[in-house]
Order: C-alpha cells, then structure tokens, then sequence
C-alpha cells in the first residue's frame, strides 16, 4: 500500500549530497597506495547514486584495505580477520534495505576467509564485495598473501615463495551460483568507477578483483602492466561494459566478451600475461539468499513472544 | 385476400381491430418465436443461480452454477466412473437450480447436501457417486437467482471483497508503521535510567539463582554508558500522537485491539452517503497524514524544519484519489423506480464529486410512463438520461448491463470499484414487466438482445480518448441494428423451415400486457408475402407505403407459430431505439460516421495523388537520379557543418604544463608535494590548481612521482628559476 503524499514529499525533498558529504577522516594509507583510487570511486558511486549514509554498510576484516570504513561517513564494521563476509551477510539477513558493501583484501579474503569467500558465493547475497588484491600482506609489513607472485621475497618467504599465486577469478567462476565476477585495476579510474557500478547496480553478490598497488612492500610488481597499456585487456560486450574513446586511446586491446559465456569467461581469467578488465561473469537470473528465504510476515511483539514459547515449550520437563 | 391486407393495413395504420381476419393476442400466451426454447429454465444450464464466492482468487468473486460444476466434472474426467459421475453430478445441478428458483437463500454447500441427500433415496450410486465429485468442489458461497435483488447482491458481495482486500492491506501497513512507530519509543526508553534500573534489569532475567546476580552494579554500569541522545519532546509527542491516530482509525475493524465499531459503508441515499463522507474526512485525513508522517519517522525522514510545515496544512483542499483509495468506497444502491427530483440532482453532485462513490441504479422496468400525454411511453429513458450524463462528467467509471449479463462484466465490475472515482452501474433487472410465465432472465437478457438497454462500458482510466475508454464491443452481434438468429419449425407439411428472424425492440415489448393492443393475431388462412420481419419496416427512414406489413413470429403455449402484425406506434419506437443505438455503435466505434468520412477523404486523396505521380512517372524518374548524383556530389566535396564541429581539436601546447585527470588514480603522491599547486576535483582526480603555488621543481618531481604519468610539466613560468637546465631535461619525457 503506497502512501502517495508521502511518495510526494520525498520527491520534493531528494537531497542532493557532495563527494564530500561521504568522506570522513584523512586515509592513513601510504602515499600512491591504490586504496585511495577504490575509496574515490566509491565515494564517486555513492554521491551518484544519492545512497543515504544511514542506510548504507561498509563491512571489512583485517588489513591494510579493511580499513576503508573508517573514511566513509556512512555505517561501518570493522570485523575481524577473514569474517568480514559472514557480518556483511548477518547484517544484510536482518536489515535487507541496507546497502551492503564489503572490503576485504586478499590475504583476509582468500587465505584465513577462505571458507567464507566460496560459500558467500554460493549464498548469492545481495552484497558488492571488493577484493582489494595487492598481492602481499601490508598492514602487517610484507609477508606473502595466497595471490603473492612466485618467487615474492617477503618475511615469511626470504627466499622466494614456492607456490605458483592463488587466481581469485577462476576459483570464483568456479563456485556455485556465481552471479557477478569482475576485474579492475586502481590506475585506471574511468573503467574502475565503471565496474564499480556496475557491480553495486547488479542484484546479487558482485565479486569485484582490484589489482592495486602497494608502494611500500611490492613497488614493482604491477609495472609491467602499468608500463605497457597493450597488457591491459579491456572487456566490452552490449550487455555489459562499453570501452570509452577516451580509454580506447591509451588502451587499445579489447576483447569482446559476452558476460553470461561462462567459458570463454573462464578462459580469460586463466590468462596471465594479460590484464583482463570488466565483467567476466554476470548472470541475473540466480536468486539471492535472503529473497528465497524472505518472509513479509510482520514481525510483531506476539509473534515473537509465541514463537519463543514454541521453542522453549520443546525443552520443557 | 385484398380484403384481408386491407384490414391487416388499418390495424397497422390505426391499432383498432375491426375485423374478424385479425384477433387479439392477450389470453394467448405468445411468446417471441425466439422463445419457445426457453420456458422452462431450471432445465437448462445457463449462467444461473449463480455463486457469490466466498474468498475468491483472482477476482473470481463470482462464478455460475454451471461453471462451478464444470470444474468438479473436469476432476472426475477420465476416470472408470467418469460417465456415471458426470450423469450424478448433473441431475445434482438440475436440484439445486430448481431448489434455488423456489426462493431459498442457501449457501451451494448446504445446497449440495440437501439435495445430495434427496437423490441418494433414489439410489446409492449416486450417494456414492456425489460423495466422490464433492471432494473437488472448490468453491463455497451464497446461491443467487436472478431477479429483483441481484445486482444488489452481486455488486455488494463484489465491494464486500474489494473492502476485505483493502482491509487486509490496510491492517498490514498500519501493523508495520505501528510496529516501527512502537520501536523507536522502546528503543529510547532502552536507554533511560528507568530501563537500566537494577529492578528492570532483574525483571529481564526471568527466573533462575538472581542472588548469584549483583543487578545494582550492573545498572551503574549500563546507566554510566547511556548513550547522550535521547528522543526530542518533540519527536516523542508526535509519534505518540501518530499511534493513537492509527490505532483509533474507524475506518476498517483492527483486528488486534477490536477498537471502535467501523463506519458503514453502504448506503441506500446520496445524501447519506455524501453527509458520511463530509462527516469522515477530517478523520481520513488525520489518517493519511499519520500514516505519510508515520512511514516518513520510521524511515528516519522527517525533518521538522522542512516537514511540520507542510504537514500543517496537510488535506486542506482534500485528498488525492490516491490517498482516498486507501479507504473504503462509498456504495449506493439505488432504485430508478424511487428516485425522486431531490435524489437526482443528489446523484449528479455525488457522480461529478470525482469522489470514490460507487452508485447502482437499478432499473425494473424500461417502460416508463412520461409526462407527455397518454399512450406516449419512453424506454429506458431514466437509465439512459443518467448513463449519459455521467459520460459526460469524464472521470466517472460507467457500466451497463442487465441482470442476465452480470457474471459476463465479472471483470468490468471489479474495474469499477478499483477505479478512483465516482461508477455509475446500471442494471436492468427485468422485475417490473407484466410478462407473466416469463422468468426476469429472460425479460433482462431481452432487453438487451433488443438494443432497449445495451451493455457498454465507459472506463476513464484505460486511456486518454474515447476509442480507449468506450466498448459495446459485448453486446450479441453488436456490428448489427439487432442481432439475427435463426429459427427453425416445422411447417405445415411437416417439413422442416429454417429462417433468419431478428430480435428487435418489438419482440421485447411482444410479451409485455400493457403492449397486446398493438399487436394482433393473422390467422394461418391470411399469411401472406406481405407480412415481412419487423426489421425490414424498421430500417426505413419512415412509414413509405402499406405494401408491406411488419409482422412478428410468435409461438403459442400449445407450440403452434403464429404472425402477428405490428402497429405503427411500436414501430415507431423501434426506429427510436435503433437511433439510439447507433448513437452508442458510433461511440463505440462501430461505423462511426466522422471515422467514415475521414476514410472516405483519405481515400480520395491518396487515389488522386496516385494518380499524379502514375501521370507524372517517367520524366520525373529521369530527374530524381540526376538530382540525387549531385546532391551526392556535393555532400563528399564539403563537409557539413556538424562534421566540421566535430573535427578533432588542436594538439595540446608542449609549453603548457597540465594533468590528464580522468587518468589520475588519487595516489595522493602530488598533493603530498605541493597541496596548493595541485588539487583534486568533484571526482577526487588531481588537476593543476595554481601553478604559481609551487615551482618548476615540485611540477617535475610530481611529474617523476606520479604512477600513472599523467602530469606533463611543460615549460617554466619563472625563467629565474635556481637549476632550470637540469629540470628541463627531466622534464623532457613527461611531455
């Protein structure tokens, strides 16, 4: 039953907010540290789309990028470490008209949260989830992270990992229920703010790699993507990205790619000597969680009061 | 046989009977030909009684006897038994018809008992048999027959769902405001000192060892880490009030609390229902305005600054009809019969209010007495006068029908108590004619065969023009001045004779006794060429000649066919009735004479510009390709104007210093070096604020810096500059 003064109302008073409405704090984040070019285009995504900062949620674990709810003048979690997920999905279970972001990086998201990395996929919430993947851990000081290159000298491998780097995209693509996978890169903004909404405006969890660079602990190991502009893939499809004539001048490899092609997205994310950037996957037909088990019965004091009773009644003597 | 046409004319000329070759028809029991399959009703599975459904799904509120059957034998279909159910479950039917047409009021359920129960003293395969379809029979609800009461009825039954709809939306979202209301008080009263007493900690825990618990160093606790805030007196006082408001609401019963009887709703005066509305809507207002400011506070919107104003004086000038859709509509039944001048003119302020009332005037009897003179009677006039009046109004839900027809409108029915505005539903019922031995159904399905009282909708929210809102399209044969059937009888060499006899106004006033004088009997002996259909004597524009004489088929109890001639009067209004007729075929798009014209002129005109270019073909063709290769010609020599706007812009100056700032990627490595020479945008992406700000060495170490090389230093703007030299060099690949 829709109210329609009130409709009106709000309509007459659609506050119009700035960037700044949405920044909060000075990021404590070393200088040229990719963090800060995803908080832009996040904040960038947030003053578009006028999100109330009172309905909205950044949810994030431990590290270096988890710390990007400090600087956001909205809700925020500061979890810990690996779990930022599962409190982004309780949040969202029982506020489903929250907007729910989560910030995680790689040794948090794919290393100690790894089990609940797959099975937030398989859940398919409604949740925008931003893999901040500098490839070493950072807060910490430098020791490897699942997606460290092999050979990454750090403290915990002072002689060169061993093992060849976790590939986020191919494990995602590979989880049940997938619904949204994509890739972007910090250095390039137009395409990251790109994917960034896109990801926010699909219904679903929206798994989003941004390869960033950590200046600090491994200056060098992004370079040669960085350098040579032919090393970036740019995705494009009708049902997805469009490549602007401004990015089609510096980048110029593009690839076309249907987002529902399951293989062929499979088959660029196997590619390492490429930078694949946009939506690999995205399918808008897989329910959400918490639609299938949504129920619009109000949960009035009588409700609850009976249905404890019912509950306790089963352990009565 | 001269002799008999001319006696024959006279009747038809003057309405006397003066001759011993005509006689009267009253005493005879003759009915329209097309009738003389229909006198029997219970016997025949037709629309009625119909089912007024209780719960129905998918605005099924209604449903036939037959109907309801049909879905049961459609369970049992295919089974072993299948022939046997179906003979069981159709003499079941045929029982409770006949119990129906006695005048009891029972529910189809204790319908299907009662007579369940009398068949199965004949036999106990069909208790069996009936015990076995029960189980499919879905639908449960009060039997209906038509007559006096059942638009009434049907229409009341159908606001009765739309108000148990609205009532249960309505109970929702009042539940959930309340809910969400009632929460933010508990959530502040969860932080006051009150809350956090020890004796209010204690009573929270229930039972269980409380002596082991010090709830007094716990409250010190609780109570030292109060959160600051706590509701404004303000915020407080109107959520309070916006509660009460809600929960005293008398509009729909509350199921939760009970609280106070709720208003009625239907009524049987204008005046009444317009003086329950003026009384009503101060309340409705404090209603809807609870219910804005209500979801506005629950969703944490309401700004006193901006809204206590507004809200002020909120429902001033009335409520939206969208707002108003959230309360009942107002229903008024009506009768043509008891109106008097006063309740008319009431109707008209009620219809042209652009309020949610929903009217039901019903009309018994078409033949209305007039004002004019005796012997001179109108049609349906009242229905007719009220139809169109209220067409006229333009935001009025109209609907027409008769009793027979009322299951076909199910769904224009529920469209116009969806509707937000005013519907008029005019109904005939077919009770006031003196037609004795002829059901109502037959009398109203009449009336409507006969184009006397059409059915049309009018609904001003299914488009914006006339062709959109307006439909007769549900009327038999309705492209026809009156429907054709054919009818079949055996003549008097017992062979069988199949003709095409229309139903006209005639026949429907055939069978009516304030009618018989106009009509007269032609004994077999007198049938002649020059007795043809009423119709082909109504189609002229007016009384040509006595060649032919208009004459009507009609059937006797005892089966025999008879020709009745008609008089000049009832042909007369007849060709009234066509007229009329055609007036709602033109509004409902059937041939529509501005439509024809228009046709007709477009017509002309595209055969005369075929014409044209057919004459004008061969030179003309020579000429467009020349033109075209020039036109051709020109286009590649110059460049439009918008492509020359379009061409690329001059390269950039290597002088200039400048940032590509949709590239950068706000690493914060320039504004650390000089946070006044270089600055972000609305979008965070750094640009060259002041250049004077800093010097050439910060631009090329920014330049160096910068991980994404999008500042190009250019040249220095102080060419006393300390080092220059150096930094130009390094400069040299940024620009």
């Amino acid at each position: 039953m829709g109210i329609a003064a009130t409709e009106c109302l709000l309509e007459m008073y659609d506050e119009r907010r700035s960037l700044e409405d949405y920044q909060k704090g000075v990021p404590r984040w070393c200088t040229g540290c990719g963090d800060n070019a995803i908080l832009a285009a996040v904040q960038r995504l947030l003053r578009d789309e006028g999100l109330r900062p009172e309905k909205t949620v950044f949810v994030s674990g431990i590290g270096c990028s988890s710390r990007f709810p400090h600087y956001l003048n909205t809700y925020g979690f500061h979890g810990i470490h690996g779990r930022a997920l599962p409190v982004a999905e309780g949040v969202k279970m029982a506020r489903p008209d929250l907007t729910v972001f989560v910030n995680t990086g790689d040794g948090d998201c794919l290393s100690i949260g790894a089990a609940h990395w797959i099975h937030a996929i398989r859940y398919n919430m409604n949740l925008t989830v931003f893999l901040h993947d500098n490839q070493i851990y950072g807060l910490t000081k430098m020791q490897a992270s699942p997606t460290s290159p092999i050979g990454t000298k750090s403290n915990t491998t002072p002689r060169g990992s061993y093992l060849d780097a976790l590939n986020p995209l191919t494990v995602t693509l590979g989880v049940s229920n997938v619904s949204f996978v994509a890739q972007a890169v910090d250095w390039i903004p137009e395409s990251l703010y790109q994917i960034v909404r896109a990801a926010y405006e699909h219904k679903g969890l929206s798994f989003v790699r941004i390869l960033q660079r950590c200046p600090e602990w491994l200056p060098k190991s992004l370079e040669p993507w960085m350098q040579d502009p032919d090393k970036i893939q740019l995705l494009h499809h009708e049902n997805a990205l469009r490549v602007s004539d401004q990015l089609a001048m510096v980048y110029k490899n593009h690839r076309k790619h249907d987002p529902l092609d399951m293989l062929d997205a499979l088959d660029i994310a196997s590619d390492l000597e490429r930078i694949p950037v946009g939506i690999l996957y995205q399918n808008k037909d897989v329910p959400c969680y918490e639609d299938t088990r949504h129920s619009d019965v109000l949960r009035s004091d009588d409700l609850v009061r009976h249905g404890l009773e019912h509950e306790f009644d089963k352990y009565a003597v | 046989m001269e002799a008999h046409h001319h006696a024959h004319a006279a009747f038809h000329l003057t309405g006397r009977l003066a001759d011993e070759h005509l006689t009267a028809i009253e005493g005879h029991g003759l009915v329209p030909a097309l009738f003389s399959g229909y006198r029997d009703l219970t016997e025949l599975r037709y629309d009625y009684p119909l089912v007024l459904v209780e719960a129905p799904i998918e605005g099924r509120f209604v449903e036939s006897l037959s109907g309801v059957m049909d879905e049961v034998l459609a369970h049992v279909a295919g089974g072993s038994n299948e022939d046997r159910i179906r003979m069981h479950v159709l003499r079941l039917e045929s029982g409770v018809r006949a119990l129906v047409a006695t005048g009891a009021t029972i529910m189809l359920s204790e319908a299907w008992e009662t007579v369940a129960k009398e068949l199965a003293t004949i036999d106990d395969g069909i208790a069996d048999s009936l015990a076995y379809a029960r189980m499919f029979l879905a639908v449960d609800g009060m039997l209906v027959d038509c007559g006096q009461s059942t638009a009434s009825q049907v229409l009341t039954h159908a606001w009765n769902v739309a108000y148990a709809g609205r009532a249960a939306s309505f109970a929702d979202t009042m539940a959930r405001l309340t809910v969400g209301l009632v929460e933010i008080l508990e959530a502040d009263f969860e932080n006051s000192a009150e809350a956090r007493s020890a004796e209010n900690l204690k009573a929270s825990f229930g039972s269980g060892p409380m002596d082991q618990f010090d709830f007094d160093a716990m409250s010190r606790i609780l109570t030292d880490a109060r959160p600051p805030m706590t509701l404004p007196g303000s915020r407080r006082h109107r959520i309070e009030q916006l509660v009460e408001v809600l929960r005293s609401q008398q509009f729909y019963a509350d199921p939760a609390t009970g609280g106070a009887a709720p208003y009625s709703f239907v009524f049987h005066h204008c005046v009444d229902a317009l003086a329950a509305f003026r009384d009503r809507l101060t309340a409705a207002v404090e209603v809807t305005k609870a219910l804005a400011v209500g979801s506005l506070e629950v969703s944490g919107l309401y700004d006193e600054a901006k809204h206590d104003q507004l809200f002020a004086s909120f429902g001033e000038t009335g409520l939206d009809p969208s707002d108003l859709a959230l309360f009942p509509d107002y229903l008024v039944l009506l009768n043509v019969a008891d109106m008097t001048a006063e309740e008319l003119e009431q109707l008209s302020q009620v219809l042209s209010s652009g309020l949610p009332f929903k009217v039901l005037v019903q009309t018994d009897d078409v033949i209305e007495p007039a004002a004019i003179g005796e012997g001179i009677s109108a049609l349906a006039l009242a229905s007719h006068r009220l139809t169109s009046m209220a067409m006229g109004l333009g935001d009025v839900y109209v609907l027409q029908t008769t009793s027979s027809h009322v299951l076909r409108v199910r769904d224009e029915v529920t469209g116009s108590l969806a509707h937000h505005g005013p519907a008029l539903i005019s109904v005939f019922s077919g009770t006031g004619a003196e037609a004795p031995g002829i059901p109502p159904y037959l009398v109203s399905s009449a009336a409507l065969e006969a184009r006397v009282f059409p059915q049309f909708v009018y609904d001003p929210s299914a488009g914006a023009d006339w062709a959109s809102r307006f439909s007769v399209a549900d009327n038999p044969q309705a492209e026809a001045d009156w429907p054709i059937h054919e009818f079949c009888y055996e003549d008097a060499q017992n062979q069988s004779v199949c003709e095409k006899v229309p139903f006209t106004l005639v026949d429907f006033v055939s069978f009516d006794r304030r009618y018989v004088g106009h009509f007269a009997d032609v004994p077999v002996d007198a049938w002649s060429p020059a007795l043809v259909n009423v119709d082909a004597i109504v189609g002229r524009s007016s009384r040509a000649d006595v060649d032919q004489l208009p004459c009507l088929l009609m059937a006797a109890d005892d089966g025999t066919l008879h020709k009745v001639i008609v008089d000049e009067s009832v042909i007369r209004e007849a060709r009234r009735c066509r007229s009329m007729w055609s007036s709602i075929q033109e509004l409902g798009g059937i041939h529509n004479s501005h439509a024809d014209r228009l046709l007709a002129a477009a017509e002309a005109e595209w055969q005369a510009n075929m014409q044209e270019q057919l004459a004008a073909m061969m030179p003309a063709a020579v000429v467009a390709v020349e033109t075209t290769e020039i036109v051709d010609g020109r286009a590649e020599a110059e460049p439009s104007p918008a492509e020359a706007d379009s061409a690329p812009e001059s390269t950039r100056n290597p002088d200039e210093p400048y940032i590509e700032t949709p590239r950068c990627s706000t690493c914060n490595e320039c504004t650390q070096i000089n946070g006044k020479m270089f600055a972000y945008n609305e979008n965070q992406q750094a640009y060259i604020a002041d250049l004077k700000a800093g010097t050439y060495a910060q631009l090329v170490e920014a330049a160096e810096s910068c991980q994404v090389s999008v500042i190009h230093p250019g040249k220095p703007w102080d060419a006393n500059e300390p080092g220059l030299e150096d930094l130009l060099k390094r400069a040299e690949v940024f620009i």
